[in-house]
């Protein structure tokens, strides 16, 4: 069965790598958006869905790789890719500035904090006119790289998946999972829980990082409001609880299925598909709390790699 | 034999209470001990403040010598001090196997010979890949003493081990914790089990109300009027 699996995969990757051969300008930023997606459900799923460690705010990163890949283009004229990659590593940082304190508090201040630390940002961004063009926003030159951006946006939700497959078959993942099970009996069994957690949050913050960048560079305009949006956070959320948290193609099957859906009604509906959204949101949680792949690795027994 | 855990005058207090108020006690290596008391008594939170899961308020603790209060309970484990709990704190949604393989640093195929020898010692090794939480309590008791030999501890800390587990299952995991006691290695155990303390420990600890009541033998222990007070009142 697994491998009938990746016989599928290869098929979709190839799929995929030559779609752009074919597709039109809007295929092209469809598709675009869904790899985004897929690489944020993705890293969320990193450190909320197997340390049990809910971040309210991740969009945080988007917001700051955004910011930072912006301001390095703008101002320094660094290429788009490197800029982007740049945006990552301030992600990874920002990470290491707020996970050090509040990683190391159990319970539900983490996600408080990840929740302030988003509006800080925001605020943060709009204030300092000099280097953010403040709520006028930041103008990226003009450039035409949808496709380029196509492929490394497609290949950073490979990675942030390749990542999550080697982390969940592995005893670094199992030991996330022991802090999301139990913290105190993982503390007692020799597991150093902070720095397992410090471990996983950082991972978790470079994908959005680098898809920030890539998106700033991609909507060649970026302001306080479009790249902190809570709603981002939600939406990921939402795609990696529907899909199933802690598995490996959670995030990605529910990433694809929500971001088809959302287009597809929104397109007809602009003001409809937020309830329907919100309905979604509901009967998850009500329904199906471990997500689709969650329920039926429980019912069928399914390995993890699956 | 200098003794391989040492415990002078701790205090544990939560808010006015002294849950645990000035204990002193001492194991020697290779014997099995008991800890018994009423509830509320502080044996739970004598076991936390040894293993580093709460912080002792005052006294010293010290493991082969060293001081090891303040330490957090991974450095503590990682010493050569293994516990169970009183409520069992398995890892329900990991697989009995992966619950033995997440505890050692050494290498992957080491964990796993050792995780599948300690599941068949204790007759587990069918049930390896079942998720702990679908177990029985009692296989649950048993996946959760083994995990705590993955690492060879010298000292064992068992919060009581026999609450809910059935005759044959018992008599299992209290031939395992002899054979662990032959190997050199010490026990402490929690256990209102009058009949498991009896038979199995050689010195036993009373506490009561915090403090240290009686400590002896289980002949002399059973007999001491202190001991029959506590726990029967006058």
């Amino acid at each position: 069965m697994t491998r009938w699996l990746y016989a599928g995969l290869a098929v979709v990757l190839t799929g995929l790598a030559l779609y752009p051969i074919e597709a039109t300008g809007y295929g092209i930023r469809f598709m675009l958006q869904l790899f985004m997606w897929i690489a944020l459900a993705q890293s969320w799923n990193l450190i909320s869905g197997l340390t049990g460690y809910v971040s309210f705010g991740h969009v945080a990163f988007f917001g700051m790789g955004a910011y930072a890949a912006g301001i390095l283009i703008v101002t320094l004229g660094w290429p788009w890719l490197v800029a982007a990659l740049a945006g990552g590593v301030m992600a990874m940082a920002l990470a290491l500035v707020i996970g050090w304190p509040c990683l190391r508090l159990k319970g539900p201040y983490f996600a408080i904090a990840m929740l302030g630390l988003n509006e800080v940002l925001r605020v943060a961004a709009s204030y300092y006119e000099g280097l953010t063009g403040g709520g006028n926003g930041l103008s990226l030159p003009t450039l035409y790289a949808s496709v380029q951006i196509y492929y490394v946006m497609g290949l950073l939700a490979l990675a942030v998946t390749a990542l999550t497959y080697v982390i969940i078959t592995s005893r670094f993942g199992l030991r996330l999972m022991t802090i999301r099970e139990d913290e105190v009996a993982a503390e007692a069994m020799g597991i150093d829980t902070f720095r397992y957690k410090l471990y996983a949050f950082l991972l978790s913050a470079v994908a959005p990082g680098i898809a920030g960048g890539l998106a700033a560079r991609d909507q060649g305009y970026i302001e306080p409001i479009s790249v902190f949006p809570l709603i981002t956070t939600i939406t990921m959320i939402v795609m990696a609880l529907f899909g199933g948290k802690g598995t490996i193609w959670g995030p990605v099957l529910g990433a694809v299925i929500l971001f088809t859906f959302q287009e597809m009604v929104w397109a007809r509906f602009i003001y409809l598909h937020q309830l329907l959204f919100g309905a979604v949101i509901v009967a998850v949680v009500l329904l199906m709390p471990r997500g689709i792949l969650g329920v039926l690795q429980q019912k069928y027994n399914l390995p993890r790699t699956i | 034999m200098p003794p391989i855990l040492e415990i002078a005058r701790v205090v544990k207090r939560f808010g006015g209470v002294a849950a645990v108020n000035g204990v002193s006690l001492a194991l020697e290596p290779g014997r099995i001990y008991g800890l018994i008391g009423p509830n509320g008594s502080g044996k739970t939170t004598l076991f936390n403040c040894i293993t580093g899961i709460e912080t002792r308020d005052e006294g010293e603790v010290r493991f082969k010598g060293r001081r090891i209060d303040g330490w957090p309970p991974h450095r503590v484990f990682h010493l050569g001090i293994g516990r169970t709990f009183q409520i069992i704190r398995v890892f329900p949604e990991l697989t009995a196997l992966e619950n033995l393989l997440v505890v050692t640093t050494s290498s992957y195929a080491d964990a796993r010979r050792r995780a599948e020898e300690l599941l068949g010692f204790v007759k587990l090794e069918r049930l390896a890949g079942e998720y702990a939480g679908n177990l029985s309590y009692g296989q649950q008791k048993l996946v959760e003493f083994v995990r705590v030999l993955m690492t060879d501890p010298e000292l064992i800390l068992l919060d009581e081990p026999a609450a809910g587990v059935n005759r044959t299952l018992l008599n299992e995991l209290l031939d395992a914790v002899r054979a662990q006691r032959d190997r050199g290695k010490t026990v402490l155990l929690v256990e209102h089990d009058m009949k498991v303390v009896m038979g199995l420990c050689e010195t036993v600890f009373v506490l009561d109300h915090g403090e240290k009541l009686a400590e002896g033998t289980p002949g002399v222990i059973q007999s001491d009027e202190r001991v029959i007070e506590a726990y029967f009142g006058r």
